[in-house]
């Protein structure tokens, strides 16, 4: 009877966190080797993390819906078995490094986890440092780093250390910190000093303030639920204090918690202290909104922190910024801050492409294919390609070199329920109009159900955003990085055209091209542009 | 009602001034918060009177003594005769001075100061009975306690502390003269270091130990150090023994007897018995029950990392909050305490705890030894240092003993150290440090070492763990 502690494995990617959606078992459970345990949304895919043991789940180490960095541990299994060792040990799935170092020095696609900026050294991949398993009940960290965990309430045990040995450093415990950040940011607990010069602060603010502004502020009904608890930490001074207001420190509002239980400070049990008394008064008052043009004066003097326990503050929601959403943020960073973007813009009248789809349309339905315009523009985008290979590359600046790939990987973006998911359609040269609009379908429809693999949305070189499908004209797309260009698609409408000096009604499609100034020069965009222009204007020209 | 009892109140009440109490007394009182020191002995507690510092006030005196008289090989020529009174009187001196201290820096630091026994009369009061008739007492409102009682020696059936003939460490540390012949029961570090204060001095010692080693909690070969040097100075060892009663003896002295676990007896002649076997936590009298504090099977109180009992604003430390039961833990217990109730994220979460013993020569460790980080599931790799090869060691003419660091294999990170040699209790505190920061062999190798001293051996000791060493051989 041995027990094994099993930790959350790279899936592959390089991912360096997920959220733990769901435990699919209990403690108390048997499992079998491979048996799905749990369910791990990295960045764009859901993943099943399999049980590598057979055995009876013995703990899990991680709530639903946290933020796992790789390399914690999240289970632990009783294994039946004789095994060899009979001491307790934490399994890790093997990290395969990367074999192409290329490939491991570049992001992959759009929204490829580029990782945490992790502090070099963190990532069991690169071998220098590699991530310690340090036996159980033994975590090397100094007392600086210990007291900032218990500050950032951080389990010390669960942050994975980049000084020599794998010693933890202060900075993995506030990175740790960060990257686990709960849904709602309870406000760190500060220390008792901090708190009090932050409250000294605060109050400084209100009292510059006119007295009828601290009522308007604190008139929020939000602020005068009393809280109704059963215990309450607080320091003898707070509760001295609330006992002079004649408030039960029970009732004092507060997210701040030490050792799991609720606390409260001299601050809030004045603000809460305020708010009863303001709420008295409103009621009293015959107008509903109590003091309306001093509220105003209030807003503008004083200044609520957000995050501040009792300050009244303006409604709002607040949505996690995680996962995928922030994957997509970190993509998004990395591409505009690295890349100079230029867009051009142009419109091309397609009149015929829309005749050519209109005839093509009966025969791709027989094959059960409905066909759309994106094809055409995947074919006219890679005979763009084909003349202009600067659009097709990569910039390796390290190498100080430029790849030009002799592939073309187009990738699509798809809007979903989770955010932006780009799939790759590989060597579109190579295929035909149905089978591309079959596999752009395919994918686009597996991307809004979340059921891509991480594979189908590498290995881009080029994307396409057709954000025309919901409507407008033109845009500036931000580069797929590390993609050099990406070609944006307005709405295909019938707008004003002038033919022969007479204004008609044609059906036009905008385009929109972002390229990477440091790669490609504004000339080699408006002639690639134009390139892709006349085979949408003229169909034909694709069969070239 | 008792006359004169009156009834004030406080934030913070602490019970017990010895290394824990005060310290945290004045850790609280610097948070703002008013704190109420209660005492009912001397500021300082056990350790500062009764202990620590007595105990190496002789052991210097004693120490200076015997090498005095033992220095021919050095072209030194003495014969030192101790004056037990004036020795005890430089050790009172001592006390008075730090017990003095003590009381100042509370003082200077806001802490009340009451002297008297406080026993808890409900989860929010303690009433403190002041010695001396017609002192009355006084009941304290409290919003947090923290209970720092300590701990006091444990009696052995057949040996009644009262009796002249008994001594307790406290007995030993305040004798006036020097007895001819002493029975020392108990040979953990207590044991150890009276014996060898006393045999320096010109007394017999026999030490008799149910166990077979002495100082049985540290590993056999750091033990053998102490145990030869013991013998050498004429202390003799009955391991497997334990001490029944004693008697009185017809020529006057005392007879100890003691029993194998076969059954054999045997006696030992001596004036005095000194009994160290251990110490166990002050609580009766304390009231704990009154405020609903729990203690465990052995009358320790329980608490948590935050040094909480299960009562939420009632905290413990040092002795009586269980092992180890050292002064230094205590002290880093009582801050922990303190800045936990002025809503600090303090928590006691040391990773190296370092323990001396003063005995000749000196035993210090901390962490883990090797075989701990193989039951800990880590690869230890070990280095050693002996004090012969070190220059300073043979220049002090101290050259008994080892460094030996414990580190894992793999990452190099200092897991312990273990020291039996002179200075052992100074030099400990770098491998603390190391073990603390989770500093690596290599970090310690490479530090730049003063020399000639005892610390180049903790910089040796870890080359030679790495398979570096140039003074000793690598293994």
């Amino acid at each position: 009877m041995s027990t094994k502690e099993f930790k959350l494995p790279d899936v592959g990617e390089g991912v360096a966190e997920g959220e733990l959606v769901s435990w699919l078992v209990e403690p108390g459970d048997a499992v079998s080797e491979d048996q799905p345990v749990a369910e791990v949304e990295t960045d764009k895919a859901l993943v099943e993390v399999p049980s590598p043991y057979n055995g009876t789940v013995k703990q899990l180490y991680v709530e639903e819906g946290e933020m796992v960095p790789v390399g914690d541990v999240i289970i632990s299994f009783e294994l039946d078995d004789g095994d060899d060792d009979d001491g307790d040990e934490t399994v890790e799935a093997a990290v395969e490094p990367d074999d192409t170092e290329m490939e491991a020095a570049e992001p992959e696609t759009e929204p490829e986890p580029a990782a945490e900026p992790e502090p070099a050294g963190v990532e069991s991949t690169d071998g220098e440092t590699a991530d310690v398993e340090t036996p159980e009940g033994r975590v090397f960290a100094p007392p600086s780093a210990r007291r900032i965990a218990r500050e950032l309430g951080v389990d010390i045990a669960a942050v994975s250390g980049s000084g020599p040995g794998g010693r933890i450093t202060e900075t993995d415990v506030r990175e740790h910190a960060e990257a686990t950040a709960s849904v709602e940011p309870e406000p760190t607990p500060t220390t008792e000093v901090e708190t009090r010069d932050a409250e000294t602060r605060d109050a400084e603010t209100r009292d510059a303030a006119t007295g009828e502004a601290r009522t308007a502020e604190a008139a929020t009904p939000t602020g005068v639920e009393p809280a109704g608890r059963d215990n309450t930490l607080a320091v003898p001074a707070t509760r001295r204090i609330a006992r002079e207001e004649g408030v039960d420190i029970d009732d004092v509002p507060t997210d701040l918690t030490r050792d799991g239980e609720p606390f409260v400070t001299e601050q809030q049990v004045r603000e809460y202290a305020r708010a009863l008394e303001a709420a008295v008064e409103a009621e009293a008052a015959a107008e509903p909104t109590a003091g309306t043009d001093t509220a105003d004066a209030g807003v503008e003097t004083a200044t609520p922190t957000p995050g501040e326990p009792g300050t009244a503050q303006r409604p709002e929601e607040t949505v996690p910024y995680r996962g995928v959403r922030r994957t997509i943020g970190e993509q998004m960073e990395e591409s505009k801050y690295t890349a100079p973007h230029v867009t051009h813009h142009d419109t091309v009248e397609v009149s015929a492409l829309a005749d050519a789809r209109e005839r093509l349309k009966p025969r791709a339905e027989e094959q059960g294919v409905s066909l759309t315009y994106l094809p055409f523009v995947m074919k006219a985008v890679v005979k763009g390609l084909k003349e202009y290979p600067i659009l097709n590359s990569q910039l390796r600046e390290e190498d100080e070199e430029i790849a030009l790939k002799k592939y073309y990987n187009v990738g699509i973006a798809v809007a979903t329920d989770a955010g932006l998911m780009v799939p790759v359609v590989e060597n579109v040269d190579e295929k035909g109009l149905f089978e591309l609009s079959r596999e752009v379908h395919d994918l686009a429809s597996r991307a809004r159900e979340r059921k891509l693999d991480l594979e189908e949305m590498r290995g881009g070189t080029f994307t396409i955003t057709n954000f025309g499908a919901i409507g407008g004209e033109y845009a500036t797309p931000i580069i797929n990085y590390p993609e050099t260009a990406i070609l944006g698609l307005g709405a295909i409408e019938k707008r004003p055209v002038v033919e022969d000096d007479e204004v008609v009604a044609r059906p036009t499609l905008p385009l929109s091209l972002t390229i990477d100034h440091r790669v490609i020069d504004g000339a080699e965009a408006a002639a690639f542009t134009n390139t892709v222009m006349s085979s949408l204007n003229e169909p034909l020209l694709l069969l070239e | 009602m008792v006359v004169g009892d009156i009834s004030t109140g406080t934030d913070v009440l602490v019970i017990g001034a010895g290394p824990g109490g005060y310290v945290a007394a004045i850790r609280a009182a610097q948070h703002g918060l008013d704190t109420t020191l209660v005492e009912r002995d001397a500021y300082g507690g056990v350790c500062l009177n009764y202990g620590c510092i007595p105990s190496k006030a002789l052991i210097t005196g004693a120490g200076l003594a015997h090498e005095a008289g033992n220095a021919e090989h050095m072209g030194i020529h003495a014969d030192p005769a101790v004056d037990m009174e004036g020795l005890g009187g430089w050790k009172d001196d001592v006390v008075d001075q730090l017990t003095g201290g003590v009381e100042k820096l509370c003082k200077a630091n806001g802490v009340n100061l009451v002297e008297g026994e406080a026993s808890f009369a409900d989860e929010n009061t303690v009433r403190v009975a002041h010695g001396g008739d017609g002192q009355g007492s006084e009941s304290i409102e409290f919003e947090h306690a923290i209970v720092a009682t300590g701990s006091q020696p444990i009696e052995l059936p057949g040996f009644d502390f009262t009796d002249e003939e008994v001594w307790t460490s406290r007995d030993a540390l305040a004798a006036d003269t020097i007895p001819d012949r002493l029975v020392v029961v108990g040979a953990g570090y207590i044991g150890m270091e009276l014996a060898t204060v006393f045999a320096k001095l010109g007394t017999d010692v026999t030490v008799v130990e149910m166990l077979d080693d002495a100082l049985p909690m540290y590993e056999s070969d750091v033990a053998r150090v102490v145990r030869k040097r013991a013998k050498d100075l004429g202390i003799e060892f009955q391991f497997g023994e334990g001490a029944s009663e004693w008697q009185e003896s017809p020529d006057g002295g005392i007879q100890v007897v003691t029993e194998t676990e076969d059954g054999v007896e045997s006696t030992y002649a001596a004036d005095k018995v000194l009994v160290a076997v251990g110490r166990r936590p002050v609580t009766e009298g304390v009231g704990l029950e009154a405020a609903g504090i729990e203690t465990d099977d052995n009358g320790f109180i329980e608490v948590d990392d935050r040094m909480r009992t299960n009562r939420d604003h009632v905290f413990a430390i040092g002795d009586v909050a269980g092992e180890p039961m050292l002064a230094h833990v205590a002290s880093h217990e009582g801050i922990v305490a303190s800045e936990v109730i002025a809503g600090e994220p303090a928590a006691m979460d040391a990773q190296a705890v370092p323990a001396a013993v003063f005995t000749d020569p000196e035993v210090a460790t901390v962490g883990m030894t090797e075989a701990e980080a193989e039951e800990e599931g880590f690869e230890p790799v070990v280095g050693e240092m002996p004090f012969r090869a070190s220059g300073r060691a043979l220049t002090a003419d101290h050259t008994d003993g080892f460094v030996r660091i414990v580190a894992d294999e793999e990452t190099g990170l200092v897991l312990g150290g273990q020291i039996v040699g002179p200075e052992a209790s100074e030099l400990i505190a770098e491998v603390s440090l190391a073990v603390e920061m989770g500093a690596t062999l290599e970090d310690v190798g490479s530090t730049i070492h003063t020399h000639p001293t005892l610390a180049e051996a903790v910089m040796e000791a870890a080359e030679n763990a790495q398979g570096q060493a140039i003074h000793t051989l690598n293994r």
